[in-house]
């Protein structure tokens, strides 16, 4: 009889999951969200300074939300996995991913994925973005930009190593050349340690700084010339020129951000990008950013509503004008 | 400061009752998640991050350093019991390793892998305490044209890896190189044999690939045998390695880990590189070539040394430049800026009792880890008297949790078993899978360092021999490959002569 009872109990309660699991979305919308763990796919692997923040800020918004918010790493292809998998979700709010705008702005434009572009996805908010930087050996004879421009229309072909073809530094770069008319090798690497460590080596001589050049610029190895991937002057270095003051264009800063899948409702929208908003705004989280040298730069939904389209028109058009053919 | 005044300033710190635990935690765990296939350092280290917050500089990387060389030790482990290598650098162990278990003798191969990695990681604290500094000016001496010889002498070396027919390893060789040039190509950043599938952009991983063509495809190969439990009904004749045993591979384990530390200092795949170089120096080198695959003491002696000695030279580009050489070693760099300590040549002035501390603590964890395993090893081979029955799904089990766990991926678990087929067919056609592994691991560096030598040359290969280290690898790769040539000229050259005489 006991067994029957709690038979019956387990029964109904299984009837009523599925129920609210079947109407949530339509019937339920903000009042009872969350009611379930929410997961966030990490584009970066485990232990990443990228990783790291998206950790920091799951475990502000779990205690607001109060439930469980799960941050599953999902490396590979540039956070192209992990958009992916996000688009490829229903808009309840319940999976989120951090990438950078990068992922859905410029890659969809090089290869097929699986989604087209940010008309894909729910942009919650931006915290933090790239700050790159044209590193030479601390011992080369070019003390500031101009020495370097002059040096490079008498010496085509200096040789630079890159953390990859079509990234973020290696685009900057390449407009750089294009803008000052100069002629560069370009030697693509795995990545930014690998592209420091050929400069170290004196294998090649520059690199457009990854994150990791930093570390080798504050213990004196590199010396920075020019701020890449950014419209602003770098606060911790702000003697440094950005490439609209030395007459350039520049590629699009690349953002770090929190998104949904596309069609999530208003109400959800709404109450995730406050929490998440509060965590990014607190001092705690903005210390984390700074002793991991990431700046802080919040942008709101709306913000980002204009931003990434135009961020997403902006490289097709770049690229188009590379020759850049999708594979 | 002197030699003496160092090792004082290191011990000092190391032997801080805190720091002797934690060191201690580190090399614990290290061994159980070596011993976990699947479950490697990177993965643990990047979830213990946040722990090291509270803790001091140190004391972090105490722990986080004695997790790494722990896993080394621990790696070897399953190679040997069920032909399952823990990570790459233990895949060459599978060879003699697993057969030496077959005849009953997981306990000598236990122990001198033990003993073995012991030595070896003692040597490479010795060198990264005497050599770290001139050392790192070489390493960063080894550009793409360095790389790319390095390469090419690895492929070489390749063929001593061959154990029936030389055509066979070729060929796995090929599927090898196959296999290692999917994913994004490097230079033009454009998708290679992905399919479509956003999963294979990167490749496909090490670990789904030797899981799958060593351990899933000997739970299969076991399975369709007649139950006779081989390791049950063979006596395990004892568990420490006999006097001859020492013989046999203390010469193997001083080359491995003189060999395992200069390979560990370059960046990239340096502790399995050198796993599979010094077995086969170690079978050329061998009276009894033949012994090699068939449970040779040597064969287990060697790699195994080298991959620790590796871990500790692996050290030397973080400490003095700064320069990560592997996801490990950039991990530790996180632990390090989270403290905001920068590491690099300024670090041994400005944290002295960081840096000679950890040194020292390498010292102590060694110790703790010969104490640590020793004793296991009586306990591994108990397990192999588990019934198949149990420990056959359990290994599946295993596996399968280890291999989604690396990236979450459901697309690795679906290639490890793949793999698993694939190379339960190759064993029935005696086709070797060492050979496509190392192909795998070296032809896309190999690729890469040819492509990047030639954008930097302009075009010409020139660049290959008028670079000194890069001139006298090639050099030394045309030794290596004359040297395997002549005795067959020879007695080719001998026979035509008798056939001449004859007529005469």
């Amino acid at each position: 009889m006991k067994s029957w009872n709690l038979f019956l109990t387990r029964f109904a309660a299984a009837v009523f999951t599925l129920a609210v699991l079947f109407f949530s979305p339509a019937l339920v919308p903000a009042q009872t969200f969350p009611d379930k763990p929410i997961t966030i796919y990490c584009g970066y692997a485990a232990g990443a300074t990228t990783d790291l923040t998206a950790r920091a800020l799951a475990q502000g918004v779990e205690k607001l939300l109060g439930v469980p918010v799960v941050v599953e790493n999902k490396t590979g292809g540039a956070a192209t996995v992990a958009a992916a998998l996000v688009a490829s979700k229903k808009g309840d709010g319940y999976t989120l991913g951090v990438t950078s705008t990068a992922a859905i702005t410029m890659r969809p434009h090089l290869m097929k994925l699986g989604y087209t572009g940010p008309k894909d996805f729910t942009v919650l908010m931006q915290y933090s973005r790239f700050i790159g930087a044209l590193c030479v050996l601390k011992d080369s004879p070019w003390k500031n930009i101009e020495e370097f421009i002059a040096y490079a229309r008498k010496h085509p072909g200096m040789a630079y190593a890159s953390n990859g073809m079509y990234t973020q530094q290696q685009l900057a770069v390449e407009i750089f050349r294009q803008c000052k008319g100069l002629d560069f090798k370009h030697m693509p690497t795995k990545g930014g340690t690998e592209a420091n460590t050929a400069l170290l080596g004196k294998h090649v001589e520059f690199i457009p700084g990854a994150g990791s050049h930093l570390p080798l610029v504050k213990q004196g190895a590199f010396r920075q010339l020019l701020i890449l991937n950014s419209d602003k002057r770098d606060p911790d270095y702000p003697d440094l020129p950005t490439m609209k003051e030395i007459g350039c264009p520049d590629n699009p800063a690349n953002g770090y951000i929190v998104m949904g899948p596309k069609a999530m409702p208003a109400p959800v929208v709404k109450k995730l990008g406050e929490a998440f908003t509060k965590v990014a705004q607190s001092a705690e989280f903005r210390k984390l950013l700074d002793s991991y040298d990431l700046p802080y730069d919040y942008k709101d939904q709306n913000q980002l509503a204009k931003d990434i389209p135009a961020e997403f028109d902006w490289y097709k058009g770049f690229l188009q004008k590379l020759g850049v053919k999708k594979e | 400061m002197d030699f003496f005044g160092n090792m004082i300033t290191g011990f000092s710190v190391t032997l801080q009752p805190l720091n002797l635990t934690f060191c201690f935690l580190g090399v614990f765990i290290g061994t159980l998640i070596g011993v976990l296939p699947g479950i490697g350092p990177v993965g643990t280290m990047a979830i213990l991050l946040p722990v090291t917050y509270g803790i001091p500089p140190t004391t972090a990387i105490i722990m986080l350093a004695g997790i790494y060389y722990g896993a080394q030790y621990g790696g070897s482990t399953t190679s040997i019991l069920v032909n399952i290598p823990g990570e790459a650098a233990s895949v060459i162990t599978t060879l003699d390793g697993y057969q030496m278990a077959l005849q009953g003798r997981a306990g000598p191969a236990l122990g001198i892998a033990a003993f073995g990695s012991f030595i070896a990681g003692t040597i490479g604290v010795i060198g990264l305490q005497l050599l770290a500094p001139p050392l790192v000016a070489l390493a960063l001496r080894f550009g793409p044209p360095e790389y790319f010889t390095l390469m090419l002498l690895g492929f070489v070396i390749l063929t001593y890896l061959a154990q029936k027919s030389m055509a066979k390893a070729l060929l796995m060789a090929g599927v090898g190189i196959l296999l290692g040039s999917i994913g994004l190509d490097m230079i033009t950043g454009l998708p290679r044999f992905t399919f479509g599938t956003p999963e294979l952009l990167d490749g496909v991983g090490i670990a789904p690939l030797a899981m799958g063509l060593f351990g899933i495809s000997e739970i299969l190969l076991n399975v369709e045998m007649k139950v006779k439990q081989e390791i049950l009904t063979t006596k395990v004749k004892g568990i420490m390695p006999s006097r001859q045993d020492w013989a046999e591979s203390i010469w193997p384990i001083l080359r491995g880990s003189v060999a395992g530390f200069f390979l560990g200092i370059l960046p990239g795949g340096g502790a399995v590189l050198a796993s599979f170089v010094s077995y086969a120096v170690e079978k050329r080198l061998s009276k009894s070539p033949e012994k090699f695959g068939k449970g040779a003491i040597a064969g287990v002696a060697a790699p195994e040394s080298a991959n620790n000695s590796a871990a500790q030279g692996a050290f030397i580009p973080l400490l003095t430049l700064g320069i990560p050489a592997n996801v490990v070693m950039a991990i530790l760099l996180g632990a390090l800026m989270i403290h905001n300590i920068i590491p690099g040549p300024m670090m041994v002035k400005e944290h002295p009792d960081l840096f000679w501390g950890v040194i020292a603590s390498m010292y102590v964890g060694n110790f703790m880890l010969l104490v640590l395993n020793l004793p296991l090893i009586g306990l591994w081979v108990q397990l192999l008297r588990v019934p198949y029955a149990i420990l056959f799904p359990l290994i599946l089990f295993i596996c399968l949790v280890g291999c989604y766990v690396i990236n979450n991926s459901v697309v690795d678990m679906l290639l490890m078993l793949f793999f698993g087929v694939a190379g339960y067919l190759m064993r029935k056609f005696q086709y070797e899978p060492a050979p496509l592994v190392l192909a795998y691991v070296l032809s896309p560096m190999l690729e890469n360092a040819l492509r990047q030598s030639l954008i930097l040359s302009g075009g010409s290969f020139g660049i290959f021999v008028t670079r000194p280290i890069s001139a006298g690898c090639l050099l030394m790769a045309a030794v290596v490959l004359i040297s395997t040539l002549l005795p067959m000229i020879r007695k080719k050259r001998e026979k035509i002569l008798a056939e001449a005489e004859e007529e005469i």
